[in-house]
Formats: structure tokens, C-alpha cells, sequence
């Protein structure tokens, strides 16, 4: 008996050096002795050299609580913030034009992917089950941008700009939820960029999405291979998840660019004149970032009764993004600025254009045109449909009263089957009237009939 | 050396162990040791009898007391952080994925064990008589013990635990009248959240484990004073059958289970006197000479098995990794969800009848292993004498596992029999 209880204490001594083993040589340990060892190449003296090569090996860590993320990557990529590491081998070469998005502010995996918790290699580049965001591949990082950056132009991302646009243009929200608001035939995208394990994935899902996930109910939309690309760049960025304030306020960046489309939007040329151009009843604003400090200016744009009691200038209520942006335009603004805002100023439409125009808006927004196609032209692929296409909407004035129009898009209509030993067809018109209201429906049944009052006329 | 000797002899204060005296003291003047008997049967520690899974289920919970406290050093019972901290085990605590690992694989292995000694004590018949009330407080600790695996379920915090414990948490919640309010009492709230996480976890650090050191604590006692360890009473030869043992000659092969008579040429003493009959079992009025003292015979057995267990688990989590899921997300429902493995039994039938298969049958179930020792009056513990006690109890084991491997690997999305060799394509 006694040789058998010996025999497995020996045993339990042995897995427990094991386990001693397998927690003992970390490999961010052997990074750390490589990093001081090329650190000590540049040292003057061996007094230098000892003392670098002597540094403690520890695990060091951003505490990123705005971002709700610990980032430990830099216990490896050792060299990020030093310019002397710009030739040095991954892990340690350093990272350029990194300001202002400093390490100690923004860690890494928010703009790169990847489980900055983690230790070892395979793990902190996340391509392990269940861990959401691995590392991004280098031609999608810039994506991350859209995830603080969330409206204007980002720049040096014109992806995020135009793959927002498209999404709005090309009438995604009609089958798909964003923030609340949009379909429900399509999957909800709020958090689309939360898992970020597929980027290519996604790209080629809009080049074609019946390619990548057959029998998809999504039409293909032929967008180019740049569209596609925009389009996984802002569904990358679409996450929901809660940062600091510090993160939050750059939603927008108060760039030149958003300053004078606020310019325009608030109409401050009806008062104004850059260089004499423009209205008079307010100061010239030519030259004025030179004669005013920014802070001074800023003042002025919060409470112009502040500085001027009496001042006929309204507050404006600006975020300090938009007020910043404002002030980088009117340091730039020239002549030519106010003579292309005054003429870009919108002529007013007549009632039955407006209808019509909004219709438009509203055939676009709510996605009709992903089944409809942008042209209204139809085509897309509906099998065992009569005709086995999604029907064009050119001749809708041919076929149906306004009044059956507008019923079809109150209660929606299933397609007439060509076989009805089949399945029904994937497609179907649904139910709108619980998205639109009745003036939208109406609107939208107008715009069908002045494409139609086009054509007959030709 | 003498006031080192002095020093020593304050604390071990027994006669060597080279003496029997020696040896008794060793087991009555030691107060982890006296719940054992001075001497023991031989049978007592027959391998093939009781196959050590009540010691095996204690070490077990011994391991899961040390790793549990360990973990509790690095444990915060809150959600998100309690996620981090498994991370942070897994990353950068020295040792900590091993220690999460022995306590996961344990608690498993205690479930199974705890099972398989009841299965034992069934088959062994050790619930008749006396020892029908502690089968009874066998059956609490079982309970004890699903729930202490359940509580600690949660805790990790990803996507595993959340749904686990929601699922688990709906089939209680299908008991009538009842089941709503102690699911809410459960969870704190009407969802798995951050005050179901903070109450899992007092129950599974302070409530559960200190409800069942007493329990264990009543139930070992009760195994000392109903006679001991269970032996196979039933292949033990009449005293008439057997050769007379002459004391201190050398015991033939045979003798150990061989029940001997009073023997003539000694005397006994009754230290006080007790009215009545004995409550603990004898197979007759003498059995005094087939005894050995507990060291070493009982205690190297018992180190052994304490070694087994502790080097299996040892093994398991080198070489095994802990789950560990995306965080918990409540707005991203698993499909299949599912319970912990052993409630997918539970979890089968619930699919089929909320009523009947969450309430009904495994209330009658825990309520019939309740009654058994009380509704079996068969005396006789040889199984030739309760064949159909046998079969009974047979086919209730067979249909709990069967139930929970069909839950475990035959369920795919939405709860269709899908063969675990058959891949379902996911959404993605």
C-alpha cells in the first residue's frame, strides 16, 4: 500500500512541476529580453548595457476605463512609441503619425482588433473562438475611424463618408434597422461591427450576396468593388458600444469642410459677407479669425449678447465641435466661398414638385429601391414570381388606379405564384403602413405617376 | 534537543505507533481523525464493494473548497468585470488557468461522482435500516451539490453561464404558483443580470458550501454511528459455517470474511450501560476478530484515494482547458441555448411538456429517491432477494442518461435531433 501512495504522490509532484513549467517561460517574457537586448545596442558603455539588459520583465497595460478596455499589447510591441525602433522588426517597430491618438489614451485594439487582455500571441491577435474582434486586416484598420467618428468626413477615410451615403442612397434601411429606424426583412446592422471576424466576408457579400450566402432574400445591387469596399468600412464601424465623453465628442471632427456646410445650413450669409459678398446686415467676416482669437470667436458663438449687448445676432446653441468648425471655415473663407454658397441657395419648389420630390426622398429612404431597383426598372431575380422578377414600376399608372397603388403599399401583397407546387417566392411586397404614414404613401404614389406623365409625354 | 522534543511531545501526545496503544491514540486523540474507528473490517475497505466514490466525491470537495478560495483572491462578482478577471486567469494570474481548470473539472466530476454513489448505495442496498435518514441527507447533498455547480455556473459571465442560467432559471420557473416567485427571489429580478450574478455568487461562497459541510458533516457521522462503512453483509458466512479463530494466532487466507463467535477466553467490559438494542448493524454479537487497526490499513487506503482523485484532476487540467465564451450578451440568444449538462435531461422533457417535464416528473423523481428507503420494507440487502428493486432503480438511471445524452448531443438549433456528426452550418 505504502508504495502506491508514494508512487502517486510522485505523480501529483511531477503534474504539479508541469503546470509550474507551463506558467513559467511566458513567451512575452522572451520578447522583452529581445527588445532591451537590441535597446542595448545603442548604449555608450557596458555599465549601460548591463543596466538595460537588467530591466524588469513586466506585463504592462493601458487601462483604457472611456473605452471600457485594458490593452496589454504593449508588453510586446515594446517599440510603438519610440522613433529610434522605426526599423526594427515586428513586435517592436514603432508606429508613425500616431498623435493624436497617443497609446496611453487609445490604447490599440479600439483602432486595430484584437483581445488586448491577452498575453501570448494567438490570443492577443484574437483569431480564437469566441473572441469577436480579431486583428484587422491592414486595408480595413482605417474602418475603425467610423467607431468615435461617427458623422462628416474623416480625413484620409473617404470610405466612411461614402459608404454612409450609399447606405442612405441606396435604400438599405428598407429592409434593414440602423439605430432604430429601417426594416425589419433584413438583419438589424446597429451592431454590425461588433463582430468584426469576416471583413472580406462582408466585401464580397456586397459585391454579390447570393455568392456568399445562398438564397439570401438581399438583391444585388452591382455595386462596384470601391462601393463594396465603402460599404464593409462603415458597417465595420457600426458598434454600440459606450465610450467616455473624452471618445464621444469627436463624433464629428471639426474640420473646414463641416464648418461650411453649417455655414450654409444656418443661412448665416443672409447677414453676412465674406469680402464684401453676401448681405450686409451683419459684419464682414473676411479676415476675422485674424482679428479675433478662436477663443474670443467662440464667445461670440455661444452668446453674441455677451460681448455686443444689443447685438441682433441669435445663439445659435452649437456643440463645441461645430462652433470650432465654424471658426476653422471663416479662417479660410474667401470671396469665392460666399459666391458659390449664395448661388448653391435652393429655388423654391412648387407644392406639387415638393410632393413629388419627397416622394422621391421617401421611395429612396425606405428602401424601395432594393427590391424596385434605382430606376424603378425592377429585375431583380424573385423566383416562382409571374415573371420571376420583382415587377418594374414604370407602368404602375398603366395597371392600377392611384387608389389600388396606395392600398397595395398600405397592406402589402404577396406575388401570384407561376407554380403553386413550388415554394412561394422569397420576395414579397410587405406591409408599409405601420413605417409610413399616410401623407408619405400618398407622396410616394405621386412620384409614381409624374414618372409616368414623363414618359407619355415623350 | 530536549526542549525541541518537549515542544513536540505537547503536540503529538499519543504512545508510538509501533504500539497498538500507539495506534488507537493516534485515531481518539486526534480531532481530524476520530471520526474514524480505532479498528476497521477489513470489508469496510473492499475496493470492489463501495469503490471509494464517497471518499472520491469528499477529496473532490475538498479541492473545489482550496481552488474556490484561491479563485475568490481574483474574483470580482460583477458584470463586465467578472469576465475580465477570467481573462485575467487566463492571461497574466500565475497559475490561474490551472486553478480555474481543477475547479471547473472537479465540480464536474463531483456531479458524476456524487450520482455514482448513489447508485452505489442503491445497488449495495446501504439504505435499509438504520441507515434510511442518511440516505436522505445523501439525497440533500446531491441536491447541494447540483446547485453549488449551477451557482457557480454563472460566474465566468459569458455567453455559456448567461444562457445556461437562463434556461435553467425558465424551467424552474414553470412550477406552478411557486416557480415565478422563487425564480425572482433567485435571480433578484425577472432576467439573468448583474443582481442574479451577486446572488449566485453568496450562495455559491457562503450558503450552499457551509449548508453542506453540516450536511456532510451529519451524514459522516451518521455512516460511524449506523456501523461503519458499507460492507457486503449479505456474502458474510454464518458464524456456525466458519473455523474458530484462536486469538493472536495468524488469520488464515479466509478469515476475512469469516464472522467469528464471542470468544471464550476473553473479557468484555460495558464501560456504561445503555438500555435497548444497538442501533448499528452487526451480522452477529461478535465480529472483533476480524478487525485491523485504522493505521495503516484504513488511513493508506483513504491517502490513496485522496491521491488518485487529486492527480486525476491534476492531469485533467493540464491538459484540458476551461470554457470560456464571448462576454455575456443578452441580446444574442445561442441557438440551441441550453442548461448545464445535467439538467439537459431536464431540459428534454421540458421541450416536450413544460408542465409535466419541469414540475411533475422531476418532482416525483427527487420525492421518490426521498422515499425509497422508506417504501423499500425488504429487509434483506442481498441482491438475488430485490431483483425488482434492482431493475426499477436500473431503468431510473438508465433514462436520466439517456435523457442527458440525448439533450447534450443530439440537440441542434431549435432544439432538433441533430447526431453530433452531422455539422449544422451556423448563421455566419
Amino acid at each position: 500500500m505504502p508504495q502506491f501512495f508514494f508512487a502517486l504522490s510522485l505523480i501529483a509532484l511531477v503534474l504539479m512541476l508541469g503546470a509550474v513549467w507551463q506558467a513559467a517561460a511566458p513567451s512575452w517574457k522572451k520578447y522583452q529580453q529581445e527588445y532591451h537586448r537590441l535597446e542595448s545596442l545603442g548604449e555608450p558603455n557596458a555599465a549601460a548595457k548591463a543596466a538595460v539588459l537588467n530591466t524588469a520583465l513586466d506585463i504592462r497595460q493601458e487601462l483604457l476605463p472611456g473605452l471600457q478596455r485594458v490593452d496589454r499589447c504593449t508588453t510586446c510591441h515594446l517599440g510603438v512609441e519610440d522613433p529610434t525602433m522605426k526599423n526594427a522588426p515586428q513586435p517592436f517597430t514603432f508606429h508613425p503619425n500616431l498623435a493624436p491618438h497617443v497609446v496611453a489614451k487609445f490604447g490599440c485594439t479600439v483602432c486595430h482588433g484584437g483581445q488586448g487582455l491577452a498575453t501570448d500571441k494567438v490570443n492577443a491577435h484574437g483569431k480564437v473562438p469566441f473572441w469577436p474582434e480579431p486583428l484587422l486586416p491592414k486595408e480595413y484598420i482605417r474602418a475603425s475611424c467610423g467607431r468615435c467618428h461617427k458623422e462628416g468626413d474623416v480625413p484620409g477615410v473617404p470610405e466612411l463618408t461614402e459608404g454612409r451615403r450609399l447606405f442612405e442612397a441606396t435604400g438599405c434601411r428598407g429592409c434593414h434597422k440602423l439605430n432604430g429606424v429601417g426594416g425589419s426583412i433584413g438583419k438589424d446592422l446597429t451592431e454590425e461591427g461588433a463582430v468584426r471576424r469576416y471583413p472580406e466576408w462582408l466585401e464580397r457579400h456586397f459585391l454579390d450576396p447570393n455568392a456568399v450566402s445562398p438564397n439570401s432574400p438581399m438583391p444585388n445591387f452591382h455595386f462596384t468593388k470601391e462601393q463594396a469596399r465603402a460599404l464593409t468600412f462603415y458597417m465595420l464601424s457600426l458598434t454600440n458600444e459606450q465610450m467616455g465623453t473624452y471618445y464621444s465628442s469627436v463624433r464629428l471632427i471639426p474640420s473646414a469642410g463641416y464648418g461650411r456646410q453649417l455655414f450654409t445650413e444656418k443661412n448665416c450669409i443672409a447677414c453676412h459677407s465674406i469680402g464684401g459678398v453676401g448681405a450686409k446686415a451683419g459684419p464682414d467676416l473676411l479676415g476675422v479669425a485674424k482679428a479675433h482669437s478662436a477663443g474670443w470667436l467662440d464667445e461670440q458663438l455661444v452668446n453674441p449678447q455677451m460681448l455686443y449687448p444689443g447685438s441682433t445676432m441669435p445663439a445659435y446653441d452649437l456643440e463645441t465641435n461645430a462652433r470650432k468648425a465654424l471658426i476653422t471655415f471663416m479662417a479660410a473663407a474667401t470671396q469665392e466661398d460666399a459666391q458659390t454658397i449664395l448661388s448653391g441657395r435652393p429655388k423654391p419648389l412648387t407644392a406639387e414638385e415638393a410632393a413629388i420630390e419627397g416622394g422621391k426622398q421617401s421611395f429612396a429612404r425606405f428602401g424601395c429601391v432594393g427590391c424596385h431597383g434605382l430606376n424603378l426598372q425592377g429585375g431583380v431575380p424573385n423566383p416562382n414570381s409571374q415573371g420571376g422578377e420583382v415587377p418594374s414600376l414604370l407602368h404602375a399608372s398603366d395597371d392600377y388606379t392611384k387608389d389600388e397603388v396606395i392600398k397595395i403599399i398600405r397592406n402589402g401583397k404577396q406575388p401570384p405564384l407561376q407554380d403553386t407546387s413550388k415554394p412561394a417566392p422569397p420576395l414579397y411586397m410587405p406591409s408599409w403602413k405601420a413605417v409610413l404614414n399616410d401623407e408619405d404613401i400618398n407622396r410616394i404614389a405621386d412620384y409614381l405617376w409624374s414618372l409616368q406623365s414623363k414618359k407619355s409625354g415623350w | 534537543m530536549t526542549p525541541l522534543r518537549d515542544v513536540w511531545r505537547s503536540i503529538v501526545r499519543r504512545d508510538p505507533l509501533s504500539t497498538d496503544k500507539g495506534k488507537s491514540e493516534l485515531v481518539f486523540l486526534n480531532l481530524w481523525l476520530h471520526i474514524h474507528p480505532a479498528k476497521v473490517k477489513r470489508e469496510n475497505f473492499k475496493l470492489k464493494h463501495t469503490w471509494y466514490l464517497g471518499f472520491i466525491t469528499f477529496y473532490l470537495f475538498l479541492i473545489l473548497v482550496t481552488t474556490g478560495v484561491a479563485l475568490m483572491f481574483y474574483y470580482r462578482p460583477d458584470a463586465p468585470q467578472s469576465y475580465q478577471d477570467m481573462k485575467d486567469l487566463q492571461f497574466v494570474v500565475y497559475l490561474g488557468s490551472f486553478l480555474r481548470n481543477m475547479h471547473r473539472w472537479s465540480a464536474h466530476g463531483m456531479v458524476i461522482c456524487v450520482f455514482l454513489h448513489m447508485c452505489r448505495v442503491f445497488y449495495t442496498g446501504s439504505y435499509k435500516a438504520p441507515r434510511q435518514f442518511n440516505w436522505v441527507i445523501g439525497v440533500f447533498l446531491f441536491l447541494l451539490t447540483l446547485g453549488l455547480s449551477f451557482t457557480g455556473y454563472l460566474l465566468p459571465w459569458d455567453q455559456l453561464a448567461f444562457w445556461a442560467i437562463t434556461v435553467g432559471s425558465n424551467i424552474g420557473g414553470y412550477a406552478p404558483l411557486v416557480g415565478p416567485r422563487l425564480k425572482e427571489l433567485l435571480l433578484g429580478g425577472h432576467a439573468v443580470g448583474e443582481s442574479a450574478l451577486l446572488r449566485f455568487y453568496v450562495l455559491h461562497v457562503a450558503v450552499l458550501p457551509s449548508t453542506m459541510i453540516l450536511l456532510t458533516m451529519v451524514h459522516f457521522w451518521r455512516v460511524r454511528k449506523d456501523g461503519g462503512l458499507s460492507r457486503p453483509v449479505w456474502k458474510l458466512k454464518p458464524a456456525a459455517a466458519g473455523p474458530l479463530v484462536r486469538i493472536g494466532a495468524p488469520a488464515p487466507a479466509e478469515a476475512a470474511l469469516v464472522v467469528v463467535p464471542a470468544s471464550q477466553d476473553k473479557t468484555y467490559g460495558l464501560m456504561e450501560v445503555v438500555t435497548g438494542k444497538p442501533i448499528f448493524e452487526t451480522v452477529t454479537a461478535e465480529e472483533e476478530e476480524d478487525t485491523v487497526f485504522s493505521y495503516p490499513y484504513a488511513f493508506f487506503r483513504e491517502a490513496i484515494a485522496l491521491m488518485a482523485t487529486v492527480t486525476s484532476v491534476m492531469a485533467i487540467s493540464l491538459f484540458w482547458q476551461a470554457p470560456l465564451e464571448e462576454l455575456a450578451n443578452p441580446a444574442k440568444t445561442p441557438n440551441p441555448a441550453k442548461a448545464p449538462w445535467y439538467f439537459l435531461g431536464l431540459q428534454e422533457l421540458v421541450s416536450h411538456s413544460a408542465l409535466l417535464g419541469g414540475v411533475v416528473v422531476p418532482a416525483l423523481a427527487v420525492l421518490g429517491l426521498l422515499a425509497i428507503p422508506y417504501l423499500d420494507t425488504n429487509p434483506s440487502r442481498r441482491p438475488a432477494d430485490r431483483k425488482w428493486a434492482i431493475r426499477a432503480f436500473t431503468l431510473f438511471v438508465v433514462v436520466n442518461v439517456v435523457l442527458i445524452i440525448i439533450g447534450t448531443l443530439f440537440r441542434g438549433p431549435g432544439w432538433a435531433l441533430v447526431p453530433p456528426w452531422v455539422h449544422v452550418s451556423g448563421a455566419e
